[in-house]
């Protein structure tokens, strides 16, 4: 491993646009212009950086002097495509308030990487199906009964007395919203028991265990993926468009998407959003390590998000596959 | 033998074809064809085989011999297309009559795995270079997870299964490590155990995590159910397998090292014969009771869909997202 392989690290890109023989790169920051060749240059240095391919394998596929790859190196970093991994990192600190910053600094891009999967523009563009729809809402139903196997145990981990407080304060408020989501379910034409004893999806079931393993972690990692999850539901604007329009293209009922709405909105009047910065208040110093394993929970939460897409859109889609699920019974089944 | 008072019931998932005077119901791997006057009598009466209606009740209603539909419904049910539902509750499955349920299930549950479109986009040469590494990588994170779920599931053993599973970690915590020598002769070590896996190969870890605090054997069920992807004395799902290596060498050169990791890995799983773990598992836990055979079916069942959806990460996260090995975030890196 090279002395470049160990200093720089590829910041990372959440759109690549192509367009008129450039590709313009996204970053939470800023948008890199890139012509095509620059392009082809750029993937090689980010593919072979976390190698053990030496320099000179590096400088034969960019086809330039091996004397000059440091300089082409550094020359993306000046662009901010990559970035020096600090030596002194460790000893890094800062405080709950600041990396709350940081946080807000990447929300809204970790946010369009959770939602690019292409079940959204399917939705919206008339190719999805009320079957879809639902079969969502059967998920987001399990998803957020299984508040229940999380948010008491964010509780039972959070050492510090206000951070305890706050979050038995958001399960107290959030315990019980499923009931918003059977709610719809039944205006849909379920009835309760077909919901309540059905089991959820892989991936749903494992955003909660995710959850739980957050919780046993660190309670900030837990609380960072939590407001990554309160983050989707913010802003009415970004969540409307999406229930206004698959009520029009799928025929769902009024009374299916009012208990959604009225759910948002409490989420909203609670100020849920709000929640990671007050916990971070209480925090008055982290060290870098610790801000950095708390960024990757949040991170990895946005890419669980993303999955957990995927597996609704693939087993809804298919018209055989039973909806609800129910459990497997040795004596039916 | 069926009584009149008895509650037959079509197996849910059982499928019925009709052809001429014949009719071929399945479920799972069973099949039994009807001809004549049964295929006739089993079409008049299919819609009140429903686990609701006794016999007698069946008989009265379509003015039939009750012997003679509870004749057919023997037979049905001796195929396993059939099940009488009766009042009683209290039965107790042993664990070797389990052992036998378990793994005809298993082998159906294991189909969507088998025929995943990823296997045959490697077999074509057609997969990226995203989705081959990111394949090893996973299986590393995965095989690395012994750590986790076996270190948890000895822990809470119950005194029956602690034996068994105390000798499975000991013999598996150490595997991941062959693993990471295939992944070593492509990317520097530090790299390797610092790196990330999909969302889904966690949530297959997950899985088995939980499990494995919750119920010793309903774990080992669903474990077992991992352990058949590695263990196979079918000759012909090995021949599969050799296939798919030779033609991963062919395609994609550089996974040599991989290859040979993947190799060593299941030899010394075999070595080890945890092909029979599971049954002497099954020799020696008391009856189940069908709570207990239902919740240790239904985590094999799980399992089987945490391992598609395993599958779908490699294939389709890395299509998307084709960025292979995977770094934890740090503060400069979003």
């Amino acid at each position: 491993m090279s002395v470049i392989q160990d200093q720089y690290r590829a910041k990372r890109v959440y759109e690549v646009t192509r367009l008129n023989g450039t590709a313009a790169l996204r970053l939470s920051d800023r948008v890199v212009e890139l012509g095509e060749r620059e392009y082809g240059w750029y993937q090689k240095v980010v593919s072979w950086l976390p190698t053990v391919r030496g320099t000179s394998e590096l400088s034969r596929e960019l086809g330039i002097d091996e004397g000059k790859v440091p300089h082409f190196v550094e020359a993306l970093v000046g662009s901010g495509l990559l970035y020096r991994v600090r030596v002194d990192d460790t000893n890094e600190k800062l405080t709950g308030l600041g990396f709350h910053s940081k946080f807000s600094g990447v929300l809204r891009s970790w946010l369009s990487e959770a939602f690019a999967h292409p079940f959204w523009e399917r939705m919206m563009s008339g190719k999805g199906s009320a079957r879809l729809f639902t079969g969502w809402l059967i998920e987001l139903y399990h998803y957020t009964k299984n508040a229940n196997r999380h948010m008491p145990l964010s509780c039972a981990y959070a050492h510090e007395k206000p951070i305890k407080q706050l979050r038995a304060k958001h399960y107290a408020e959030e315990w019980n919203h499923y009931h918003y989501f059977m709610k719809s379910l039944k205006a849909l034409g379920f009835t309760e028991p077909q919901i309540a004893e059905s089991v959820p999806l892989p991936m749903t079931l494992a955003l909660s265990n995710f959850m739980r393993q957050a919780a046993h972690t660190d309670i900030l990692a837990y609380s960072i993926c939590s407001a990554v999850l309160e983050g989707t539901t913010t802003d009415r604007g970004t969540y409307n468009p999406y229930y206004q329009r698959s009520a029009e293209l799928y025929g769902i009922p009024k009374e299916a998407v009012s208990p959604i709405y009225a759910h948002l909105d409490l989420d909203v009047q609670y100020q849920h959003s709000d929640l990671f910065q007050d916990i971070l208040r209480h925090v008055p110093e982290m060290t870098s390590e610790r801000a950095s394993v708390v960024l990757s929970y949040g991170h990895q939460l946005v890419e669980h998000i993303w999955m957990w897409t995927d597996n609704i859109e693939k087993y809804y889609q298919i018209d055989s596959n039973p909806m609800p699920r129910r459990p497997f019974d040795i004596r039916v089944d | 033998m069926s009584q009149s008072s008895d509650l037959p019931l079509l197996r849910k998932g059982a499928t019925v074809a009709r052809a001429n005077d014949t009719v071929v119901i399945r479920h799972l791997r069973d099949e039994i064809t009807l001809e004549g006057a049964a295929a006739r009598l089993f079409s008049r009466v299919e819609a009140r085989l429903n686990g609701q209606t006794p016999i007698e009740a069946i008989a009265e209603n379509f003015s039939e011999k009750p012997s003679r539909l509870r004749a057919l419904f023997d037979q049905l049910e001796k195929t396993g297309v059939l099940a009488f539902l009766s009042a009683r509750d209290d039965v107790l499955v042993s664990g070797m009559d389990f052992y036998q349920i378990h793994r005809q299930h298993c082998a159906v549950w294991l189909e969507p795995v088998y025929t995943h479109p990823f296997w045959e986009k490697v077999v074509s040469g057609t997969a990226t270079r995203a989705q081959v590494i990111g394949f090893a990588f996973e299986k590393y994170h995965y095989i690395e997870a012994a750590f986790e779920h076996m270190g948890i599931a000895a822990a809470n053993a119950t005194p029956e299964m602690m034996p068994h599973l105390a000798r499975h970690f000991i013999e598996e915590y150490t595997h991941g490590d062959i693993y990471r020598k295939g992944l070593r002769s492509l990317f520097p070590d530090e790299l390797i155990l610092r790196s990330q896996p999909l969302p889904s190969t966690r949530a297959l870890v997950n899985y088995l995590n939980e499990s494995a605090q919750r119920s010793s054997f309903a774990y080992y069920s669903g474990n077992e159910l991992l352990q058949m992807t590695e263990n196979t004395d079918d000759e012909r799902a090995g021949g599969a397998v050799d296939e798919f290596y030779d033609a991963m060498r062919k395609h994609y050169p550089y996974t040599d090292k991989l290859i040979d990791s993947f190799i060593a890995h299941t030899k010394a799983d075999q070595k080890l014969g945890h092909a029979d773990a599971f049954l002497l598992m099954c020799k020696s836990v008391p009856p189940l009771t069908r709570r207990e055979v239902n919740d240790a079916l239904n985590v094999a069942k799980n399992m089987a869909e945490h391992l598609v959806l395993f599958m779908d990460g490699i294939d389709t996260y890395y299509e998307h997202f084709p960025i292979v090995p995977r770094r934890a975030c740090d503060l400069t890196s979003e």
